[in-house]
């Protein structure tokens, strides 16, 4: 069945040389395939069940409080540390030393001495230690715009104002969610066969969906011990349209880059999701009714979008067009008749922006889950399995290897300065990547392996005038240099959408792209850039809560519902 | 102080590149340590050792000058790290009937991990001799030493041999404890090579380099 329909979707599916590109990525949207879904089915299917044993938040949010999180084998429990920051300490870089709030995950329940011993070290972060009983370790800084106005509104015995709940869209935001390994906690390959962990990211999924109802539990008790008298609980018609925010600046950049088999396994689980909706040869009445909804809540979606930074209010402007002319297309009978997808995915091509298109694929993907879901268990990769060099080819492969997965380095003048304006380095101030001007600043000694396309062109240079034995093993033995690249050009052999076919170091490339492209596969929404290299999100936004999961539709939460089914 | 594994990798590849090896040799080496730490060895610590007695030194002089015969240095000990990739890519090109000669080698246990990587791309266990010590590898994650302390963590071994056995000798599976718990002297020394790759701050870079503000609202 599975080869059958592989045979199918192949000739469907998208090129390397169009997906893979940094515009294209970095118009991604959330998914059925992004992470947080993958989660919250998971949950929902499995019946978690959801408590909070502990909640000892004062008057100034400060203190304790763990939620947990019971499975069918096992339970996980969110430890919560509040504290007073003063202002001046609030910061969204990564490098602040004081937080809000901080966070640890749990394999388990805590004791007491537990407790004890984490609140010694969660609030310090990088500077403290976890254990192996821990799986992640994260930290928030409150919304200072929404937080203080919810609190005051609730005390009071009024609802916050929808206009600065839309204007923001979380009372809090984390600024890291560190996970396997780091900081003492569990290495990731301890716990990667738990069937609940084996989709990407999903400890550190678990852990921004608990933080989640930590925020709103926080503002509530704020306000009650402010005002016992008067405070009310957030309504339930608003609640849902909190979420939680996260600041992300280049420290995630480098990721996909440095994992090209767990990303190609990403890109490749939505391509097959795309190509097996394309290759349906009917749409019934059922599936293009579901279709038109997804379009018009997508619609609400861009319409609540806000962003401050120019070129995300170009693609949004055009992704609102881009949807408006959606919307039309589908209603004058464009998906009767066969493979209504696939022409509708082609249309898409002619007449969308990329912001569009993205948008296109991931909602074509909304009405098929029963097609669709099983793909999430093609996204984590065993990359020890393609890590070793095969030293046995032959450098006539490798070159014709290189040839086809960096054709497009190899047209690049690479003595050209804005082929080459960038290096990715890591401060010594900051222990975090950076993006340096190469001319400008004196990095280049510094420089990691982020940029394969010229990394191939300068291997491929080598390659063509080797005189020596014909294997890969030779010719690394007296090339060392290219070890890094010819590692790599070997992965993108056997996967197709392992490597960006784009220069990550070119004067004009926007690392916001490498963000957005993970951050959709989380499943952020709202995306928010503040510059090139920085950008704001929304997590779990709409979801439900832990205590409504039960109840809630199955995986129906991604995008907002229109107004007349509110 | 105990580290995880993923930080004994991230350390080993860090330092190792701190140190002038290429970034492809630093990455193997980040796992070669992993490998070791998995099975209770110092591989952290011999690292540490084998980068402080080969600061300074260039490639050519501890890579293999050639892979035909006893595979040599240029003068003075190979690097175990070189030894070690070149090994695994030329896995092979091993046979029962054709072992490897290693001349004067740093360090000879820290090729053992890329000899499990042979091991597995031959589906075949293979020994690794210096004096006084034979450790096999299993293309099964198993592993096994013969020989004392002083010998397997020796700092140079004037030879070594490596060969494929034939499939009936398997090595004995050896279900070992993790290491984790580390000397923070040694632990330090390793930081500040894994200190060289990061690129001092300067005004410049703190302008530029994160692309954010400090507004916070």
């Amino acid at each position: 069945m599975e080869q059958m329909r592989s045979a199918n979707t192949a000739s469907l599916l998208r090129s390397p040389e169009t997906v893979m590109r940094l515009a294209r990525l970095g118009s991604f949207h959330q998914c059925r395939l992004s992470f947080m879904r993958i989660l919250l089915r998971r949950l929902k299917r499995e019946r978690w069940l959801f408590e909070r044993p502990v909640f000892e938040i004062d008057e100034r949010g400060v203190g304790p409080a763990v939620y947990t999180a019971e499975g069918p084998e096992r339970t996980y429990s969110l430890i919560c540390f509040g504290h007073d920051l003063p202002p001046d300490q609030r910061s969204d870089r990564v490098i602040a030393h004081a937080w809000d709030s901080t966070f640890t995950l749990f394999d388990g329940v805590p004791t007491a001495a537990d407790i004890e011993r984490l609140s010694q070290n969660v609030p310090k972060q990088e500077a403290g230690r976890v254990s192996q009983s821990e799986i992640t370790l994260s930290r928030a800084n409150r919304s200072v715009r929404l937080f203080e106005h919810v609190v005051d509104r609730l005390a009071n015995g009024r609802q916050p104002d929808t206009e600065q709940i839309e204007a923001v869209g979380y009372m809090m935001r984390t600024t890291a969610v560190y996970g396997s390994g780091k900081f003492g906690a569990v290495d990731r390959e301890e716990i990667a066969d738990r069937p609940e962990f084996t989709a990407p990211f999903q400890p550190e999924m678990l852990t921004v969906y608990l933080i989640r109802a930590y925020t709103l539990d926080l503002v509530e008790q704020m306000a009650r011990i402010r005002a016992p008298e008067t405070a009310v609980r957030i309504a339930p018609s608003l609640r849902r349209r909190f979420g939680v925010g996260n600041s992300t600046g280049l420290g995630l950049a480098p990721f996909i880059v440095k994992h090209p088999a767990l990303f190609n396994n990403w890109i490749a689980a939505r391509e097959e999701g795309l190509a097996r909706v394309r290759v349906l040869p009917l749409a019934t009445a059922g599936k293009a009714g579901s279709f038109r909804a997804w379009v018009a809540r997508a619609r609400i979606n861009a319409d609540t979008w806000q962003s401050v930074h120019e070129i995300q209010n170009e693609k949004l402007a055009m992704l609102k067009a881009d949807l408006l002319r959606l919307e039309t297309h589908i209603e004058v009978g464009t998906l009767e008749g066969a493979r209504p997808w696939d022409r509708l995915y082609l249309w898409g091509e002619q007449n969308l922006t990329l912001e569009g298109q993205e948008q296109l694929v991931s909602l074509m993907l909304e009405p098929y889950g029963d097609l669709i879901d099983d793909l999430a268990d093609r996204m984590s990769a065993d990359e020890g399995a393609v890590f070793r060099i095969d030293g046995a080819m032959s450098l006539a492969r490798l070159q014709e290897i290189v040839e086809h997965v960096y054709a497009f380095a190899l047209k690049l003048d690479w003595a050209a300065p804005d082929n080459n304006a960038r290096a990715w380095y890591v401060s010594e101030e900051k222990l975090e990547p950076r993006l340096g001007e190469r001319f400008e600043e004196s990095v280049e000694p510094y420089e990691q392996p982020l940029s394969p396309g010229r990394d191939a062109a300068r291997m491929h240079k080598d390659i063509v005038v080797w005189k020596g034995e014909e294997t890969v093993a030779a010719f690394l033995l007296h090339h060392p240099e290219h070890r890094h690249v010819a590692r790599r050009a070997q992965i993108a052999a056997r996967l197709p959408y392992a490597e960006i076919c784009d220069n990550t170091i070119s004067a004009d490339m926007l690392p916001i792209d490498l963000l957005r492209c993970k951050l959709a596969f989380f499943g952020a929404t709202h995306f928010d850039p503040r510059s090139d290299r920085w950008v704001r999100i929304n997590m779990f936004q709409n979801a439900p809560f832990p205590d409504e999961l039960a109840d809630a539709e199955f995986d129906d939460w991604s995008y907002p519902l229109s107004p007349e089914i509110v | 102080m105990t580290f995880t594994l993923n930080e004994f990798e991230t350390m080993g590849m860090k330092a190792a590149r701190g140190a002038g090896l290429d970034w492809g040799i630093a990455e193997e080496a980040g796992k070669a340590v992993r490998w070791l730490a998995e099975r209770n060895l110092p591989g952290a610590e011999l690292l540490a050792e084998l980068l402080t007695r080969n600061d300074g030194k260039c490639y050519d002089d501890l890579a293999p000058v050639s892979i035909e015969g006893i595979w040599t240095a240029k003068s003075g000990c190979l690097c175990p790290l070189i030894v070690g990739v070149t090994l695994a890519d030329r896995a092979e090109t091993l046979a029962p009937s054709r072992g490897l000669e290693i001349g004067e080698v740093a360090f000879p246990l820290l090729i053992a991990p890329y000899a499990a990587i042979s091991a597995k791309v031959l589906r075949a266990p293979i020994e690794l001799r210096w004096s006084g010590v034979t450790l096999t590898v299993a293309s099964s994650d198993g592993f096994a030493i013969e020989g004392s302390d002083r010998d397997v963590f020796v700092s140079t071994a004037g030879s070594a041999q490596c060969r494929v056995l034939e499939n009936s000798k398997v090595a004995s599976s050896v279900v070992a404890s993790v290491r984790r718990a580390i000397d923070m002297d040694i632990w330090n020394r390793l930081s500040a090579f894994a200190h060289r790759t990061y690129a001092p701050a300067t005004k410049t870079s703190r302008e530029l380099g994160a692309g954010s503000d400090l507004i916070d609202d």
